[in-house]
């Protein structure tokens, strides 16, 4: 019995007319405080799992649980970072981090001060007043990030989120992501195609299947952090998860 | 503005001007049927100073602000409603579609019949003119809507009303946009078309008393105040908004 429980997980895409199985029951257990990596090949419905986790779409069998409790619908228990962001570009940095928290009622003044202490986190304090359109990339998923983590939430979800970044910015937010897993003692399950991204980030690999998606094989990965992406010894990690993936990448 | 592109334009004006004036020396056509540049002006300056034509400015402007803010509002619920609820839009929808090809004037007749020639039939024809744009362009503009927002929405916690003024419509509007500027066009358009058939105030009534005192001058001096405003809303207050829009939008 964990923090956030997947029990069977199924779910269909209508393709040319005919039902094509995209998760072929996905059983998991994530513990509190965990940070659980899915890799898996593209298309093979590791985004879909986790909007299913979201609540952003339907499965079509198994239930999701948090705290033993099975969940219906979408909620700010589970922030979802996505892909691209998904930044407000008519509000501000501020604005956008402290949305959650206006459409649940909390005073200016309070949201203020929640916000700031996670702009003070992301690095963002001088920007609070720029708009999307003047921000990087990597300055736009850090304004994500402390949108997702102001609302406090159970879990925290992110569909690769590094994705779009050069390979210097992502290098630093892979890092600085550890320092906030470390410090918010989230529970996170992060979605990537990038097994280096994994091996750095979690505490758990988990290696999906080509489409029907199953979980093929997990691996504990136990190594001090902050982890940096030019550590040798985490290349053993990743040559063995590589050696899972690859034949499911080929299919 | 440039101010190579103002001195062209600064330019093409005056040359209008001075071809005009010289048409009307050459003694072509008799003064009560095309009249210079100067009997133009005299007329702008006798309205004026007798203040009529602030007077038919003000009520043109002020039946097109309640029609047209009637067909924001209206346009705005009815272009999320049909965007939102599909059968809505294929009920409602079709209907919209049709109703958006009958030009305002063609809704004066009926406005008369409705209301009499009272300010409530101008605005009328104004507002029906104006909505069915606003109504399209929003439901465009929430169609096209970058489904991660309403996801990432809903996801922070957002009910559907919450949605709706805090997402649909900032998102949306740069579309929306666009339909304020087509509704305005359409109101303008509309609101001096009551007024010439209505003639019951403002500067289609102002139009309508020149053509019946035979006073070229006066309706050539209405048009172009017509079309200074026009070219006022368009060109400095839509401009403006949308440039705004656009840049923050990430739109350019």
């Amino acid at each position: 019995m964990g923090k956030l429980e997947s029990r069977n997980i199924e779910k269909y895409f209508t393709h040319d007319g005919k039902p094509l199985k995209t998760l072929d029951g996905i059983d998991l257990n994530v513990e509190d405080g965990e940070f659980v990596c899915i890799v898996g090949p593209s298309g093979c419905g590791k985004s879909t799992f986790l909007r299913i986790t979201a609540g952003l779409e339907k499965p079509d069998g198994g239930e999701i649980l948090l705290d033993n409790q099975p969940l219906t619908n979408t909620g700010p228990d589970r922030i979802m970072v996505f892909q691209e962001g998904a930044l407000f570009p008519w509000l501000n940095v501020e604005d956008n981090v402290e949305y959650g928290l206006k459409i649940a009622g909390i005073p200016k003044e309070k949201r203020n001060q929640i916000s700031h202490r996670y702009l003070d986190m992301m690095q963002l304090t001088q920007f609070a007043t720029s708009y999307t359109y003047q921000l990087s990339t990597g300055m736009k998923q850090r304004v994500a990030i402390a949108r997702a983590l102001v609302m406090e939430p159970d879990v925290l979800l992110m569909d690769e989120p590094f994705a779009a970044l050069d390979p210097q910015t992502r290098d630093l937010l892979l890092v600085e992501m550890q320092l906030i897993w470390q410090k918010t003692k989230k529970t996170i399950v992060f979605v990537t195609h990038n097994v280096a991204e994994a091996v750095m980030l979690g505490t758990r690999v988990l290696v999906f299947t080509h489409r029907p998606a199953k979980i093929k094989k997990e691996f504990k990965i136990d190594y001090k952090r902050p982890r940096i992406s030019e550590d040798e010894n985490l290349l053993p990690y990743q040559q063995k998860i590589l050696a899972e993936l690859r034949p499911e990448v080929k299919k | 503005m440039k101010s190579s592109t103002l001195a062209k334009k600064i330019g093409f004006y005056a040359m209008i001007i001075i071809v005009w004036q010289g048409l009307d020396s050459a003694d072509i056509w008799p003064d009560n049927i095309f009249p210079s540049p100067v009997d133009v002006a005299e007329d702008l300056a006798y309205g004026i100073a007798d203040a009529s034509l602030f007077y038919g400015i003000g009520t043109s402007l002020l039946r097109l602000s309640i029609g047209l803010s009637i067909a924001i509002a209206g346009g705005l619920l009815l272009g999320i409603f049909m965007a939102r609820v599909e059968t809505v839009n294929q009920t409602i929808g079709s209907l919209v579609l049709g109703l958006q090809s009958i030009p305002s004037i063609a809704w004066v007749p009926l406005a008369i019949l409705w209301f009499g020639l009272t300010d409530t039939g101008i605005i009328f024809v104004v507002t029906i003119g104006a909505i069915f744009a606003v109504t399209i362009n929003t439901y465009t503009g929430v169609k096209n809507i970058n489904p991660s927002y309403i996801e990432a929405a809903r996801n922070m916690g957002a009910k559907e009303g919450q949605l709706i003024t805090s997402i649909l419509i900032p998102a949306a509007f740069p579309f929306i946009m666009s339909g304020f500027k087509q509704g305005w066009a359409f109101a303008w358009r509309g609101v001096i078309g009551a007024e010439l058939l209505f003639s019951f105030l403002g500067l289609g009534f102002l139009l309508n008393v020149g053509r019946q005192l035979n006073d070229v001058s006066q309706v050539i001096a209405i048009m172009l105040v017509i079309m200074g405003i026009g070219i006022l809303v368009d060109g400095v207050v839509f401009k403006k908004i949308e440039d705004k829009v656009m840049t923050r939008w990430g739109l350019r």
